[in-house]
């Protein structure tokens, strides 16, 4: 199984065989699938025509049955029906050219040959193809290099990740009332993309002091994936963020959705090494155009309609947001109903136990139309005078990692008090009937009742849950988090214990994170 | 009665649709990693050296069409009814 091939393949590299192989690749392998030739010559496509007619077997006609073009003359036979084989047999031509994967056969060796050129041939000419379809990049298993081979080689141990091991799960030791910042980093190290990030070490730091946050991060995902079992200290981090958002710094109890926008924008803040640079080589310093990896996975766009109930005019902004604050019932602002004329009925399977308010009607709150009442008009493009309107927000654009924060903290004029009612939540999610393009098209009278199953695009999977317990003045905060594909820990500072999902379910929720399930190449 | 219908598919362009959403979904089941693996255990036990691409197909083809999910099945076989009784003639 080596990359030289056979000595017949080697015979074959002879003249002008880069060019010819290079024609057939083009012509014949990455062309098109079987299919698309198929279906232009059915609709009479002079130009496909004369070359699908020749893409048949030349002894059955077929083209199903895992089609080679001989790699010496002009011929194509089944493999499945030998016909290749025969035809290899009679003229002694011994290889052949599988039409549906670019694989070269050799009939004396009796296998696929892998020849290094060859492969290098067919790998140019496929990216070639797909670039003239508009396919972009297509996922291609990872091919170390050599000195990604060396590196391993001389770096031999490994570390070997079984269903039940328990690396990456480590607890934090509270530094006075720091349970705000621990439930948050707990979250965080169980993130998928930033532990991937941060493990394959792509931040580059540009910052000379010793500050940088996102240097602290990487250590914190190094400690926690190190193996040891002892609960971290993390004084380096505390540090950190009271140099860096003053607001949290004391050690009174502070909130852990505040903590959590602070350190999502210092890490921002502090990525900067890790931005794409412009053909010039200059930095994108535009904050709209961020790509540093807190954009790439948190930030969503929010689009605002304000509607004119005069002319029907629609004036649209896109804000980006990092997380989606949910007001509940119980609260000094009025829940129910949903919108004006709202429907019933629950989206995602959560359990409406004697009437609990499920994640999805929070959803739908926020993202109902709300008439902004005759005190509050606002200037109209189009009528060029104050106007009545309504409002409603919608998911532009979703971010990998979704975070909702349940406002169960009221700090009215009047009153501070902590919210507690249960709110119930799914383990999936399916935000399909938050977006943007699902209300474009409920009002162009398309509403889709079900679900569409085959549109993955929206589905998103709980992976942490942040609860607190106790009142507004003395509370407590803790954690779940997912390990593997369905194994849960609690996470109450430096003890993590075994959880049920039932567990987590039940929990009140706080901070609520979703993962993506389903992520595509952009 | 076949062929027609494959002809039908093929014509508009809906057996490369169906086919690519097949892939999708296999993917998605985890079915190709589950003959993935297979694959290196076949390898494994006929050994490196001797295995050839042959034998791979000719274990795998059958394992590869007992691990296909019902729901799968019966999910093509819906929307294949689907698109020909909405484009009867």
């Amino acid at each position: 199984m080596s990359p030289a091939g056979c000595s017949h393949v080697n015979a074959y590299k002879v003249d002008n065989w880069r060019q010819n192989l290079r024609v057939i690749y083009q012509c014949f392998v990455w062309s098109g699938s079987a299919e698309t030739r198929r279906r232009k010559v059915l609709q009479n496509d002079a130009g496909w025509t004369a070359l699908a007619k020749s893409c048949i077997c030349h002894m059955c006609g077929g083209h199903l049955n895992r089609l080679h073009s001989c790699l010496y003359c002009v011929f194509f036979g089944c493999f499945t029906k030998k016909h290749i084989h025969e035809h290899a047999k009679n003229k002694r031509h011994n290889l052949a050219i599988d039409l549906l994967y670019g694989g070269i056969y050799c009939f004396v060796c009796q296998d696929y040959m892998y020849d290094k050129d060859m492969e290098q041939i067919a790998k140019e000419e496929q990216r070639k193809a797909w670039k003239l379809q508009g396919v972009g990049e297509k996922f291609s298993t990872w091919e170390p290099t050599k000195r990604e081979l060396d590196l391993l080689r001389h770096n031999p141990k490994r570390r070997k990740m079984t269903t039940n091991c328990t690396i990456g799960l480590r607890g934090l030791i509270n530094l006075g009332n720091t349970c705000f910042m621990n439930c948050i980093v707990q979250a965080l190290t169980h993130t998928p993309l930033l532990r991937d990030f941060f493990l394959s070490d792509r931040h580059k730091c540009e910052m000379q002091s010793n500050s940088c946050l996102v240097c602290e991060m990487s250590q914190l995902f190094q400690e926690f994936y190190s193996g040891h079992r002892s609960p971290h200290i993390p004084f380096r981090l505390l540090h950190l963020v009271w140099t860096h958002a003053r607001h949290l710094a004391g050690y009174e109890q502070q909130d852990a959705h505040e903590f959590l926008i602070a350190a999502l924008d210092v890490l921002h803040r502090h990525c900067k090494g890790d931005t794409t640079r412009d053909d010039n080589g200059k930095k994108a310093n535009n904050p709209n155009h961020c790509n540093c990896i807190i954009d790439q996975i948190f930030t969503g766009g929010l689009q605002s309609d304000v509607t004119c109930q005069v002319c029907h005019g629609v004036s649209t902004t896109i804000d980006p947001f990092w997380d989606i604050s949910l007001d509940l019932p119980g609260s000094s602002t009025p829940f129910w109903p949903l919108s004006p004329g709202g429907d019933g009925g629950t989206v995602n399977g959560e359990s409406h136990l004697s009437g609990a308010t499920t994640l999805t009607d929070c959803l739908r709150r926020f993202t109902r139309p709300e008439h902004l009442g005759s005190s509050a008009k606002i200037k109209c493009g189009g009528c060029h005078s104050y106007q009545e309107s309504t409002k409603q927000l919608t998911m532009k654009k979703l971010p990998i990692v979704a975070c909702f924060h349940l406002k169960r903290f009221e700090h009215s004029a009047k009153l501070r008090r902590k919210i507690t009612t249960y709110v119930s939540f799914p383990l999936e999610l399916d935000m399909t009937p938050f977006m943007a393009s699902s209300k474009e098209s409920r009002v162009n009278g398309q509403y889709q009742q079900t679900v569409d199953g085959l549109n993955n695009d929206n589905k998103y999977s709980l992976f942490a849950v942040v609860n607190h317990q106790g009142t507004l003045e003395s509370g407590h905060y803790t954690s779940f988090i997912r390990q593997h594909k369905d194994q849960w820990f609690k996470c109450d500072d430096a003890i993590i214990t075994k959880a049920s999902i039932k567990d987590v379910l039940d929990s009140e929720g706080y901070l609520l994170f979703y993962h993506k399930q389903f992520l595509e190449y952009e | 009665m076949r062929a027609t219908i494959n002809q039908k598919l093929t014509e508009m362009g809906e057996r490369e649709r169906l086919k690519e959403l097949l892939r999708a979904k296999l993917t998605e089941c985890g079915w190709r990693d589950q003959l993935k693996a297979y694959c290196k255990d076949v390898i494994k036990e006929k050994g490196l050296e001797h295995v050839t691409v042959e034998d791979l197909v000719v274990e795998i083809t059958a394992k590869g069409r007992v691990l296909v999910p019902d729901s799968l099945k019966k999910e093509l076989l819906q929307r294949i009814r689907a698109f020909l009784a909405q484009h009867a003639t």
